[in-house]
C-alpha cells in the first residue's frame, strides 16, 4: 500500500515536472520572439530617429555625400501604392462577390479560390518577373506604371479572400429577406450583401495596402528607382527600392536616409494595419 | 360547406417538394383563400415553413431545392411560370422568424422595397414609409428617428420594422413565418394585433408552433405532419371538433 | 367536413393576371452582373496561368540550353554564358529548413503560451502585438541583419560555432569556416525571426478552434497544462498546424529582402553554412537588373520558374491540408 503511494507520488512529481519544464520552455519562447523583435524595432529608432528631419519631405534623394530627402521616393511609393490598390481592388471585389454569391455550384469558384490562396502567399519577386516578362518588355523601360501592376497582383488575391469570406458571414435570412422583397440578385448583392460586409472589406483593402506599402522585391524590375522627380510611366523613385539601394551602398549618409525610409515605412504599415483593424472592430455584423 | 367559402387566392395541386433527394412535402393539395388569414400548425420539421417558401418561391435562390405540382396564384401557375421570379415576391411578401434589418437607415429599409417597383417622388416615398409604419404600429417609436440605423431597434422593433418594409410594396399576399417566435409577449401581442388588421387588405398566410396563436388570429388553420397535410379547415372547426385523430392528439397536447 | 382534397373553389380558373404597373425586368441586369463577377473570377485563374506561362516562355532558351543538367551544375558564369542553378536552389531550400527549425518550435511554444497559459489581460495585446509583427516589412529585417546582426554574429557567435561545433565529426564541416557574418546560417537566422510571428499567429488561431469543452473535460480528469496540450490540442490541431507550418515554409521560400542582405551573394558551393550562399530569390533581385545576354536572363527567369513551382507545391500542399482541416470540423459539429 505504502509502495502504491509513493508510486503515485513520484508519478504526480514528474508530470508536475514535465508540465513546469513544458511552461517554462513556452515563456522562454516568447520572450525570445519578443527580444528580437524588439531588438529590431529598437534599431529601427536608433538610426532612424536621428534621420527623422523636415527635409526629409522637402527635398530630392541627393548623391552621395550631399544632403538631401526622400521626398520623391515618399511621393512615388504613394502614387505607385495608390494606383496598385486602383487597379487590384475591383477585381478582387468582384471575384470575390462571385467566390461567396455565385460560388455555390460549378467548378469554377472553387478552383479560383484554391489558386487565388496559392497566389495570396505566391513569392512576391515571381510576380515582379512576371510584370518584367510581359509589361516592362513590351514598353521598352521600367516604369512607375509596371510597378503598380505587380503590387496590384499582390492586392488581389487578399482583397479576393477578405470578400468572400465577409460576404460569407452574411447571414442567408438577410438575402432572403431582400429577394422576398422582389429584389434581383445584383441589388441583393450590391444594396444589402456587400454593404453589410464593407467594413470587413475595408479592412482586407487596408492590410493589403500597407502589405504592399512595403514591398520590395516586386517593384526591383518593374518600378526601378529615380534620383529626381518622375511620372509614373519612367522609371518612379520609391521608398522600399531606395532603402535597397541606399542601404546596400558603401556610403554613411546614404546609410542614414534608409534608415530613416526604413522607420517612416515601419510606421506607415504598423499604422495602416492598426487602423485595419479598428475599422474591422465597428463592423455591424460583428454583433 | 366548400360554397361557402370565400375566393381563393393561392390554390396548391399535388405539391412535391424536395431538399436533393429528400422529399419534404407529400402531395399537398389545398385552397388559400382571399382575405383571411390561414394559419399553419405542426411540430418542428412538419414542412409547414418549407410550403410557405414555395408561394414566393424563395427557395429557388438556393441550388438543390426543387418542387413539382402546381402552386396557381390568381390563375397563373407560379411554378411553371418562373419569367419574373422578382416581380411575384413583390407580389406575395414575407416576413420571416428572425427579423431582417438591413443595413441602412429605418427609412431606407422600407424604401428599399418600394423604389425597386416604384418611382415615387421625394414626397410620395415620405407619404409611403409613414404609411407602412403606421400600418405596422412602429410609427410613435421610430418617426424621430428614421435615419438611424435599422439594426439600434429592439427585436420586436425590428420585426415590426420588417413587416413594414413587407407591407409598403403593396404585396397582395404576405407569408409569415413564426414571425412572433423569437419575441417577448408583448411584443407578440402586438404583431398579432397587426395581423388582425392588415387581413383587411392582404391575403395572410402564417406558420406558427403556437397553437394558441393560431387559434387567436387564423380564419383557417392546417395541421401538417411529416410532410403532409393531415387536415385543412375553419379554424374554429379545427380546433372544437377537429375530424381527424391525429389533429386531435395534437392540438390537445398529447402528441408534438 | 373540409378536408384539403374537397376544398375547390373559383380559384382554381385561369383568370388572366392584371396588374397595375407593367413588371420590371431585371433578369437582364442579373445575368449581366453575374457575368460581370465571373469574368473577374476567371481573370484570377487567367493570371495564374499567365504567369506560369510567361515564366516558362521566358526561361525557354535557358532550359534548352542547359536541359535538366541545370539543376545539378554549380557553376555560375556569366562571362563563358554557362548558368546552373544548384546553388541558389540549394540555398534556397537550406535558409528555408533553418528558418523552419527554429521558427517551428519557438511558434509553439508561443502559441502554447497565448492560448493555455496566458493572463487573459496579456492575451489580446500579446497576440495583437505578435500579428502586427508578421506584417514589418521584410527589407527592415534584411537591413536589421546586415548592419547590427551580422556583426555581432560574427564577432561573438560564429568564432565559438567554428571552434566548438566545427571539429566535430559528421556535422563539423557544416560549422566550419571563417566568421564573416553574412552567409547561409545568418540568412536561415533572419528568416526564421521573420517567420515566428506569422507561424505563431497560424498555430494560435488553429489552438483557439479546440473545443473549449474538450479541454476543460481533460482538465477536469487533472491534466496538467502539458497534457492538455499534447494530447488534446495538438492532436485536434494537427492538420491545421501542418497547415500553418507549410504557409511559413512558403513565405521562407520565396522570401526576397530579408535574405539578400545577408546571404552573401556568392555562387560557390560550400559545405559550411558560415560561408556564403545564394538563394533563388536573392540572386534575382541582384542580378535580374544588371544581367546582360539572353541566355543569362533566361537562366535567371528559369530560377524564378523552379522558385514558382516550389512554392506551388509546398502552398497546394498547405491549403489541402487547411481545407482537410475545415472538413474535418464540419464533421464533428
Amino acid at each position: 500500500m505504502r509502495e502504491r503511494k509513493r508510486e503515485l507520488f513520484s508519478i504526480q512529481n514528474r508530470r508536475r515536472a514535465v508540465n513546469l519544464l513544458s511552461q517554462a520552455c513556452a515563456i522562454l519562447t516568447v520572450c525570445f520572439g519578443l527580444f528580437w523583435l524588439g531588438w529590431i524595432l529598437l534599431t529601427l529608432l536608433r538610426y532612424g530617429l536621428p534621420g527623422m528631419s523636415l527635409h526629409l519631405f522637402t527635398e530630392l534623394t541627393p548623391p552621395p555625400g550631399s544632403p538631401g530627402g526622400i521626398i520623391n521616393a515618399l511621393v512615388g511609393t504613394f502614387l505607385i501604392v495608390m494606383l496598385a490598390t486602383l487597379l487590384g481592388t475591383p477585381v478582387g471585389i468582384l471575384a470575390g462577390t462571385y467566390l461567396a454569391e455565385y460560388g455555390q455550384t460549378g467548378w469554377l469558384a472553387p478552383v479560383t479560390g484554391f489558386v487565388n490562396d496559392i497566389l495570396l502567399s505566391a513569392p512576391s519577386i515571381v510576380l515582379g518577373l512576371f510584370v518584367y516578362e510581359t509589361y516592362v518588355i513590351w514598353v521598352g523601360h521600367f516604369s512607375g506604371i509596371a510597378g503598380s501592376f505587380a503590387l496590384g497582383l499582390l492586392v488581389i488575391p487578399v482583397v479576393v479572400r477578405t470578400t468572400a469570406n465577409m460576404l460569407k458571414l452574411v447571414p442567408n435570412r438577410l438575402r432572403e429577406a431582400a429577394a422576398a422583397l422582389g429584389a434581383p440578385q445584383w441589388k441583393i448583392i450590391t444594396m444589402i450583401t456587400l454593404k453589410a460586409s464593407r467594413a470587413g472589406i475595408i479592412t482586407g483593402i487596408l492590410l493589403a495596402v500597407a502589405r504592399i506599402s512595403g514591398e520590395t522585391a516586386p517593384l526591383l524590375f518593374t518600378a526601378l528607382n529615380n534620383m529626381f522627380w518622375s511620372k509614373l510611366n519612367q522609371p518612379t523613385a520609391n521608398l522600399p527600392v531606395m532603402i535597397f539601394d541606399y542601404a546596400m551602398s558603401p556610403y554613411k549618409d546614404w546609410h542614414d536616409l534608409a534608415w530613416a525610409g526604413a522607420l517612416l515605412i515601419t510606421l506607415s504599415v504598423l499604422g495602416l494595419n492598426i487602423l485595419a483593424r479598428s475599422f474591422f472592430k465597428q463592423m455591424p455584423l460583428g454583433r | 360547406m366548400t360554397a361557402k367559402l370565400p375566393k381563393s387566392k393561392i390554390v396548391v395541386r399535388d405539391l412535391n417538394f424536395f431538399y436533393g433527394e429528400t422529399r419534404a412535402l407529400k402531395n399537398i393539395t389545398l385552397d388559400i383563400p382571399e382575405f383571411h388569414v390561414t394559419a399553419f400548425i405542426g411540430p418542428s420539421g412538419c414542412g409547414k415553413s418549407t410550403l410557405i417558401r414555395t408561394f414566393n418561391q424563395i427557395y429557388k435562390i438556393y441550388p438543390h431545392q426543387s418542387a413539382t405540382g402546381q402552386i396557381i396564384l390568381d390563375g397563373v401557375d407560379i411554378l411553371q411560370d418562373d419569367s419574373d421570379l422578382n416581380r411575384l415576391r413583390a407580389r406575395v411578401g414575407m416576413v420571416f422568424q428572425q427579423p431582417t434589418p438591413f443595413p441602412m437607415s429605418i427609412y431606407d429599409n422600407i424604401a428599399f422595397g418600394v423604389k425597386l417597383y416604384e418611382k415615387l417622388g421625394r414626397s410620395g416615398m415620405d407619404e409611403r414609409v409613414e404609411w407602412a409604419l403606421h400600418k405596422a404600429a412602429l410609427w410613435d417609436e421610430v418617426k424621430d428617428i428614421l435615419h438611424r440605423s435599422g439594426y439600434s431597434l429592439s427585436g420586436g422593433q425590428q420585426q415590426r420594422l420588417c413587416i413594414a418594409r413587407a407591407i409598403a410594396v403593396k404585396p397582395e399576399v404576405l407569408l409569415l413565418d413564426e414571425p412572433a417566435s423569437a419575441l417577448d409577449p408583448i411584443s407578440t401581442a402586438r404583431i398579432e394585433n397587426l395581423v388582425i388588421e392588415l387581413k383587411k387588405d392582404y391575403t395572410i398566410v402564417i406558420v406558427t408552433h403556437n397553437m394558441q396563436q393560431a387559434a387567436r388570429i387564423s380564419d383557417y388553420t392546417a395541421y401538417m405532419y411529416l410532410g403532409e397535410l393531415i387536415e385543412f379547415a375553419a379554424t374554429e372547426l379545427i380546433f372544437t371538433r377537429p375530424s381527424r385523430k391525429e389533429t386531435e392528439d395534437y392540438i390537445t397536447g398529447k402528441f408534438g | 367536413m373540409a378536408n384539403a382534397s374537397e376544398v375547390l373553389t373559383e380559384g382554381s380558373i385561369v383568370v388572366p393576371r392584371t396588374s397595375s404597373t407593367p413588371p420590371r425586368r431585371y433578369s437582364l441586369a442579373d445575368e449581366l452582373f453575374k457575368n460581370i463577377t465571373r469574368f473577374f473570377a476567371f481573370l484570377v485563374l487567367f493570371l495564374m496561368a499567365a504567369i506560369i506561362v510567361s515564366l516558362f516562355i521566358g526561361a525557354l532558351p535557358a532550359i534548352k540550353k542547359f536541359g535538366p543538367g541545370f539543376i545539378g551544375t554549380a557553376t555560375w558564369n556569366p562571362v563563358t554564358n554557362v548558368f546552373g542553378g544548384l546553388v541558389p536552389i540549394i540555398g534556397t531550400l537550406l535558409t528555408s529548413a533553418i528558418a523552419l527549425l527554429i521558427a517551428v518550435p519557438v511558434s509553439f511554444g508561443i502559441a502554447m503560451f497565448l492560448t493555455e497559459m496566458c493572463p487573459a489581460s496579456l492575451k489580446r495585446p500579446l497576440g495583437t502585438t505578435i500579428e502586427l509583427l508578421a506584417g514589418i516589412p521584410s527589407i527592415i529585417y534584411g537591413m536589421w541583419g546586415l548592419f547590427v546582426f551580422a556583426p555581432i554574429f560574427s564577432q561573438h557567435a560564429e568564432p565559438w560555432i567554428d571552434s566548438h561545433l566545427g571539429g566535430l565529426p559528421l556535422i563539423g564541416p557544416f560549422f566550419s569556416g571563417p566568421p564573416i557574418g553574412i552567409g547561409v546560417l545568418t540568412a536561415g537566422l533572419i528568416l526564421s525571426i521573420m517567420v515566428i510571428p506569422f507561424i505563431a499567429a497560424v498555430m494560435r488561431d488553429v489552438f483557439e478552434v479546440v473545443p473549449p469543452m474538450l479541454k476543460e473535460s481533460a482538465y477536469g480528469l487533472g491534466a496538467t497544462t502539458w497534457e492538455v496540450v499534447r494530447n488534446i490540442v495538438l492532436p485536434y490541431a494537427r492538420v491545421g498546424v501542418v497547415g500553418g507550418i507549410m504557409l511559413g515554409l512558403g513565405r521562407a521560400i520565396g522570401e526576397t529582402m530579408a535574405v539578400t542582405f545577408v546571404i552573401g551573394n556568392s555562387h560557390s558551393l560550400h559545405a559550411s553554412l558560415l560561408m556564403p550562399g545564394n538563394s533563388i530569390a536573392s540572386t534575382l533581385a541582384n542580378e535580374f537588373t544588371e544581367a546582360v545576354g539572353k541566355t543569362y536572363t533566361s537562366a535567371l527567369i528559369e530560377l524564378g520558374l523552379f522558385l514558382f513551382i516550389i512554392t506551388f507545391i509546398v502552398l497546394a500542399l498547405a491549403k489541402l491540408l487547411l481545407i482537410r482541416l475545415s472538413k474535418m470540423e464540419g464533421k464533428r459539429s
